[in-house]
């Protein structure tokens, strides 16, 4: 009887060795030698690498979530490697910053899909970051770019000129910064110190603003990415410290309010950040310092939004406007659908959980073989 | 920005408004500058730390062999807002007031947001060079560089012996 048993059960064990085997074979040739290498220094022992690839397999949706977050970021598309240039010049939204804890994992995304992509991949990638250094090279090869860049860069923030808005007297500046040096020292030109008319109507200098676009795209596009993302640098200094602040489940209890509570209010400061209204911001600034940790700030800040957008009478500002909304709608939804896995992405706790995981993926995947 | 979140305002204090990252930038770029390009005669860089809060060196004349140590102090809303400089050292200047602070018409209402350092350490040496008795913050030394210029330029460098050594 018992012999009976074991042979009844021997196949079924064989069968699933086989299966493991075929598996490891299937993942060895998935997995890249230097991949393996990275994980390896990584302190990963083969069967976690083998898990990773399982999960990476199981994840199906991992790309759409990366063409979504492209499609929020800019409107042009980007490449692998300029996406790395900029997350390193820009501050970017938490919801990549909730990402790079999960780099493994990615990485292992990113070999699989190189690999199915086969030799193409990685001479696109190639030609890429010939591209990239290209570009450098051109920006430096040009003799007069040094000149160029001093001459089109903005007197009062010191960088090149964006959105340049030019004074009767002829001196240009961004325009924002114009508008608020109009505000803060009068209306005189900052360099020449000839009267200027009304700050709050000055025009983008559009062929100048085209020309600086057409000779340093880099920088701008990074200006503009860093401007539309968040709006304001306070996602970026706030909001990651926050998170992983109040996140760390020591520190939980000290959160004066609901996560939830928090993310509006940081919207709503978004958009209360309304280039043109500077001047306003500030003061409301001041009002809420005043008042510091009082909950009348948010209905303070929604009357000043309601302001603001009285005040916005161009209808392409509008637009601007409009879509600086909806950033801020997909932003939060981003949020708050990664709220979950941000609410234990400690470190510590992100190897177990990526074990766990991947046991639940080789359960499927083995009860799916078997049926 | 608005928001800030409770447990960040506090923390820091110093920096708090609107255009800090801006101000930052835009005084972290005058640094690149300044090192790339020093005017003659004159050094900069921050204290420590605080970006906000910087020291500088003048050489002089009619105060030659002297160094003289100046702070320099950024408000928040920097390039909207002067700078305040203030010598460190002693000086018999009829613009420099008492206490050291420099009294010049653009670190007041003739402030420009296109000045930077450069240009303010440019000018506290031209004055150096060439003071103002005209708009004087120390009356009494104006009066003696219109009156008796050899006297005045005597007693100056006495000071620099004494306090710039």
């Amino acid at each position: 009887m018992v012999e009976s048993g074991e042979q009844m059960q021997s196949p079924v064990i064989r069968k699933k060795t086989a299966l493991m085997e075929s598996n490891r074979q299937n993942m060895a040739s998935l997995i890249s030698p230097r991949f393996k290498s990275a994980a390896a220094m990584a302190g990963w022992d083969e069967e976690a690498l083998l898990l990773a690839a399982l999960i990476v397999e199981d994840t199906p949706d991992r790309d759409s979530k990366q063409k979504k977050r492209l499609v929020l970021n800019s409107k042009s598309p980007l490449s692998n490697s300029s996406r790395k240039r900029r997350s390193l010049r820009n501050p970017q939204p938490i919801v990549l910053d909730l990402d790079e804890e999960e780099t493994p994992k990615k990485d292992s995304g990113k070999k699989k899909r190189e690999k199915k992509n086969g030799e193409e991949s990685k001479v696109g990638e190639k030609e890429l970051s010939k591209k990239g250094s290209d570009v450098n090279s051109n920006s430096s090869a040009l003799p007069c770019m040094d000149k160029l860049r001093e001459e089109l860069s903005c007197a009062i923030c010191l960088e090149i000129c964006f959105e340049p808005s030019t004074t009767p007297c002829g001196h240009s500046f961004c325009k924002k910064c114009l508008k608020s040096a109009a505000d803060k020292c009068g209306k005189k030109c900052p360099k020449c110190r000839q009267l200027i008319s009304n700050g709050r109507s000055c025009t983008v200098n559009t062929v100048l603003w085209n020309t600086i676009q057409l000779l340093f795209p880099q920088e701008i596009e990074a200006r503009k990415v860093a401007a539309s993302t968040i709006n304001n640098r306070q996602a970026a200094q706030n909001t990651i410290p926050e998170t992983t602040f109040y996140t760390n489940p020591r520190n939980r209890s000290l959160q004066p309010y609901p996560s939830r509570g928090l993310n509006s209010r940081r919207n709503e400061a978004a958009t209360t950040q309304d280039e043109e209204d500077a001047a306003l911001a500030r003061r409301l600034q001041r009002e809420i310092d005043r008042e510091n940790n009082n909950r009348r700030t948010s209905t303070l800040s929604s009357i000043v939004r309601a302001r603001s957008r009285r005040g916005v009478s161009n209808q392409d500002e509008d637009a601007a406007f409009a879509l600086r909304l909806q950033r801020n709608e997909f932003m939060q939804a981003f949020r708050s659908s990664s709220q979950e896995p941000s609410s234990s992405s400690s470190t510590l706790l992100a190897g177990p959980n990526l074990r766990a995981m991947a046991t639940r993926a080789m359960n499927l995947r083995n009860r799916d073989r078997r049926v | 920005m608005i928001s800030g979140g409770g447990g960040r305002s506090s923390s820091s204090s110093w920096a708090p408004t609107t255009s800090v990252s801006a101000s930052g930038k835009r005084i972290q770029r005058e640094m690149v500058e300044l090192n790339n390009d020093p005017p003659p005669h004159c050094s900069a860089g921050p204290k420590g730390d605080n970006l906000y809060h910087w020291i500088a060196t003048i050489i002089g004349t009619p105060y030659q062999g002297g160094i003289f140590f100046l702070d320099i102090i950024f408000p928040t809303d920097y390039p909207f807002m002067p700078p305040q400089v203030v010598f460190k050292t002693r000086i018999y200047h009829c613009n420099v007031e008492p206490n050291g602070r420099v009294s010049m018409g653009i670190l007041k209402d003739g402030w420009s947001p296109a000045l930077t350092i450069t240009k303010v350490l440019l000018a506290v040496r031209s004055i150096l060079t060439n003071p103002d008795p005209y708009n004087a913050a120390v009356p009494g030394i104006a009066h003696l560089y219109l009156g008796d210029r050899a006297k005045h330029d005597d007693i100056a460098a006495e000071w620099t012996v004494r306090f710039a050594k």
